[in-house]
């Protein structure tokens, strides 16, 4: 009885560090150790069923931000099923929430939409204000991605089906029952990434003004927080919808912002987006020096990321440029590098637009 | 005229990013659950 009460007792501990340890892991970010030592204390297992449910949740996330979704999906229903069966009613409001955002990433809408609402309800029957707020995130999310899912290739900002307008409008309504509570709360993080949301749902649904007005709000927040990979995307938002707004200039100078916060924050992947986008605005602007200075940029760090479409779109952009100036030689030396990299890649309509 | 030869304003547009917030993950700290026990504990001790 003493040695299997000892034996037990040894099991629990060592499972316990093995989970606290990919609990530290995680929170530094470091996600593929973290799921080596979550895999390890479930291997030597636990009694404790909230211990589980915890190792099986953090599992689920550490594999979701890992972009593994089949695998998120896995674990966060292991925790569902566990806290339903236990009875624990805040327990299956997480576990449901998690798996609303596995699932919505896996562009199953509908099924992350039931979630969403268990989520909402199990936190309305606990009175669990900051769970209804999430919950009311979360729901704005799906209707966000479910909008820019369906016809989303072809039509521009403000101009799409009645189908994705409608799945748009819903997430602007559960984005601002969502804001009515954060700003209840005080939670200023929160309002930051729902005023961030809130603006790109306008700009899509056209509404290019709120959009700026969001961004902006957004933005200021970042800043409150010193979190400059927030400021960057506002930035990169806020210069989307100026583009609309026919506001060259006012664009070109926020891609210029989230430009310098890219290459603070040492990212070439949005450095490149940023160069890009400077290069599409210098092109609206007729200024087409600057534009071929910033989609040079472009096409030197899509070669170091050895990423092929990027680097066709960079020379697909100045080949248009080069004929912008007459520079007939040079327009043609990108173009065909346009017509090589559409080849490689299977790209057709870039390779009937480069044949053009 | 560079207007004309310029690239349609249109196809420039779409090659914009929209940048979406984080998702908001819930979260179980084992941490928090062993502080809050060990807390029980000291409380029921005294």
């Amino acid at each position: 009885e003493d040695q299997s009460s000892h034996i037990r007792y040894r099991m629990e501990a060592s499972c316990l560090e093995l989970a606290l340890e990919g609990e530290r892991l995680c929170k530094l970010g470091d996600y593929h150790a973290g799921v080596s030592f979550f895999e390890a204390a479930i291997q030597v297992g636990t009694e404790d069923l909230q211990v589980l449910s915890a190792v099986y949740s953090q599992l689920g996330n550490a594999y979701f931000h890992l972009h593994d979704y089949a695998k998120a999906l896995e674990f966060h229903r292991h925790d569902l099923t566990l806290t339903r069966t236990i009875g624990d009613q805040l327990g299956e409001a997480k576990a449901s929430g998690n798996l609303g955002n596995t699932l919505k990433a896996l562009g199953r809408f509908d099924e992350a939409i039931v979630c969403c609402q268990r989520h909402l309800d199990i936190a309305r029957d606990l009175s669990d204000k900051v769970g209804q707020a999430r919950a009311f995130y979360n729901f704005g999310n799906v209707y966000h991605a479910k909008g820019k899912s369906v016809c989303w290739t072809g039509a521009e900002p403000g101009d799409f089906p009645e189908e994705v307008v409608t799945a748009l409008k819903r997430a602007a309504d559960y984005y601002d029952e969502n804001l009515a509570i954060v700003r209840e709360l005080g939670d200023r993080a929160a309002q930051g990434r729902t005023c961030g949301n809130l603006g790109n749902t306008h700009y899509l649904l056209g509404n290019f003004r709120a959009a700026v007005a969001f961004h902006e709000q957004r933005l200021l927040i970042a800043k409150e927080f010193g979190d400059r990979a927030a400021q960057r995307r506002a930035y990169c938002n806020l210069g989307n919808a100026f583009i609309f707004l026919g506001e060259f200039d006012v664009a070109a100078e926020h891609y210029k912002k989230a430009l310098q916060l890219a290459r603070q924050l040492k990212d070439r992947a949005v450095e490149a987006q940023a160069c890009y986008s400077l290069g599409n605005t210098y092109t609206l602007l007729h200024d087409y020096e600057r534009a071929i200075d910033y989609h040079l940029k472009h096409l030197i760090i899509a070669q170091d990321l050895n990423d092929r479409i990027g680097e066709g779109r960079a020379c697909w952009s100045l080949g248009n440029a080069h004929t912008a100036l007459g520079n007939h030689d040079q327009a043609m030396h990108f173009a065909e590098k346009h017509l090589e990299i559409c080849k490689e890649t299977g790209d057709r309509s870039g390779e009937l637009t480069a044949r053009m | 005229d560079h207007q004309s030869t310029a690239v349609p304003s249109s196809q420039v547009l779409h090659s914009d990013v929209i940048e979406m917030e984080p998702e908001t993950m819930e979260t179980k700290s084992l941490t928090d659950y062993f502080r809050k026990m060990h807390m029980d504990a000291v409380m029921t001790t005294c």
